[in-house]
């Protein structure tokens, strides 16, 4: 039976026969290859996203802690704080304990040596008042005799005045 | 991929070269009727300039055209396959988002129209509109054949030729049908069936779009007036968008039906005759 249209199985199954070769040789040279580098860079891509958020989430969650740590940072800095202004007015009040005892011994050491001081002068001026005392009536007394003693001279100058 | 799919892939595909190339030899001798042949043009039925087919057959040019095609699409594919394709980067040149891209494509029209099995789809639609769009592409370059007459002439596009075109009309028809008894079984060849006019459809559509461009460019070229300028505008003009809107269409048919006969429907439940009667 004749085809109309030129329509040929013999070229028809020579199409499909070179179809065929194409289609096969696209798919293992050009095809496949290309599709599993594709996947395969899909692949890396996925796997870096995955990881990247992952560490993202790392990151987030150690934000997540430092923020946490730096609202209690707060409290645990005031209670540090007054912590050491106990400390510090304890230590201050030991301090001011200890100057007010050592001033007190400087005083009662000044107040005694002061005392002794005053007892030495003290008994120094009697000493002294003493001592003046002994050396008034030593004068006195050489006075009295002195003046007896040039009376005496007087009389005498006077007794060989007139004797001449 | 595992090892045993690829081995029943590569058997396949053997066995349908060794049967097509059965079926070419088998075939010698069938001609058809010289009378119609006299009716035709011969730039539309290539009736009388013939090639020989390596001293075995006369053949259309078409059949030429289309192994001088494969040739060259196996040779780059060879040449991108051994030098190129190991040295991509990941982040790629031009060249490599090309070949990407154009795998990107296809890969992602079967997926888009056949959502449950695609990996066939794919590697057959991207082979189709490969072939579809250089072929058409092809012919802009008057590649030379001499006939059994000795005469010169310029290899036309593979698809230009009616045999070429029913060729790949049936083939994606047979695919769809694959694609129907790998999702469905004997309903998915039930599927395919009802759309008995597709291989015809297809392959018409193929041919006559084709085939209007030759007759566009042959009408323009008859006239030695429209000769200068013109030529390069209407051979671009219908090559070029013939070459994309043909690769289009065709794939993008191949992969609306494949999705569809391959679409696997839940089974409808069955109606429970005593719950009826009571009701």
């Amino acid at each position: 039976m004749a085809i109309p249209l030129n329509i040929d199985w013999q070229q028809i199954l020579l199409h499909v026969f070179n179809f065929v070769i194409l289609a096969g040789g696209l798919y293992f040279l050009l095809y496949s290859p290309v599709k599993k580098f594709m996947a395969k860079r899909d692949e890396q891509y996925r796997k870096m996203d995955s990881d990247a958020n992952e560490k993202l989430a790392s990151a987030s969650a150690l934000e997540q802690q430092a923020k946490e740590r730096l609202d209690h940072v707060e409290d645990e800095i005031m209670e540090k704080r007054v912590k050491a202004e106990a400390e510090l007015d304890k230590y201050s009040a030991a301090q001011m304990q200890e100057a007010n005892a050592k001033a007190e011994k400087i005083i009662a050491d000044a107040k005694k040596t002061a005392a002794e001081e005053r007892q030495t002068i003290l008994n120094g001026a009697d000493r002294e008042i003493l001592n003046i005392t002994k050396t008034l009536a030593a004068k006195m007394m050489h006075a009295n005799t002195d003046a007896a003693y040039e009376q005496f001279l007087d009389i005498a100058e006077r007794d060989a005045q007139n004797d001449k | 991929m595992s090892k045993k799919r690829k081995i029943i892939s590569l058997a396949v595909w053997l066995s349908l070269v060794f049967a097509s190339l059965i079926g070419v030899f088998l075939t010698d001798g069938m001609e058809n009727s010289e009378s119609v042949r006299e009716i035709m043009r011969d730039a539309v039925l290539h009736e009388s300039n013939k090639i020989s087919l390596f001293g075995l057959l006369e053949v259309n040019p078409a059949v030429i055209s289309a192994f001088t095609v494969t040739g060259i699409l196996l040779v780059f594919a060879l040449i991108v396959r051994i030098f190129v394709i190991p040295k991509f980067k990941r982040i790629p040149g031009r060249f490599q988002m090309l070949l990407e891209e154009l795998v990107r494509f296809f890969d992602g029209l079967a997926k888009s129209n056949s959502p449950h099995r695609n990996a066939f789809l794919g590697a057959y639609i991207f082979a189709a509109g490969v072939y579809i769009f250089v072929g058409t592409i092809f012919e802009l370059f008057g590649v030379q054949a001499v006939t059994t007459h000795g005469y010169p002439m310029a290899l036309p596009a593979p698809l230009s030729d009616i045999n070429a075109a029913i060729a790949l009309g049936c083939m994606s028809y047979l695919a769809i049908l694959s694609g129907g008894i790998a999702a469905n079984g004997i309903k998915g060849v039930g599927k395919t069936l009802k759309e008995f006019s597709l291989p015809i459809s297809m392959s018409f559509r193929l041919f006559g779009a084709l085939l209007s461009g030759l007759l566009v460019t042959e009408l323009v070229y008859y006239y030695s007036t429209l000769s200068f300028v013109l030529p390069v505008v209407v051979a671009v003009l219908f090559t070029l968008l013939h070459a994309l809107i043909q690769t289009y269409v065709l794939t993008m048919l191949t992969s609306l039906f494949y999705g569809e006969v391959s679409e696997v429907h839940a089974p409808k439940p069955k109606k429970n005759k005593a719950n009826a009667k009571a009701n």
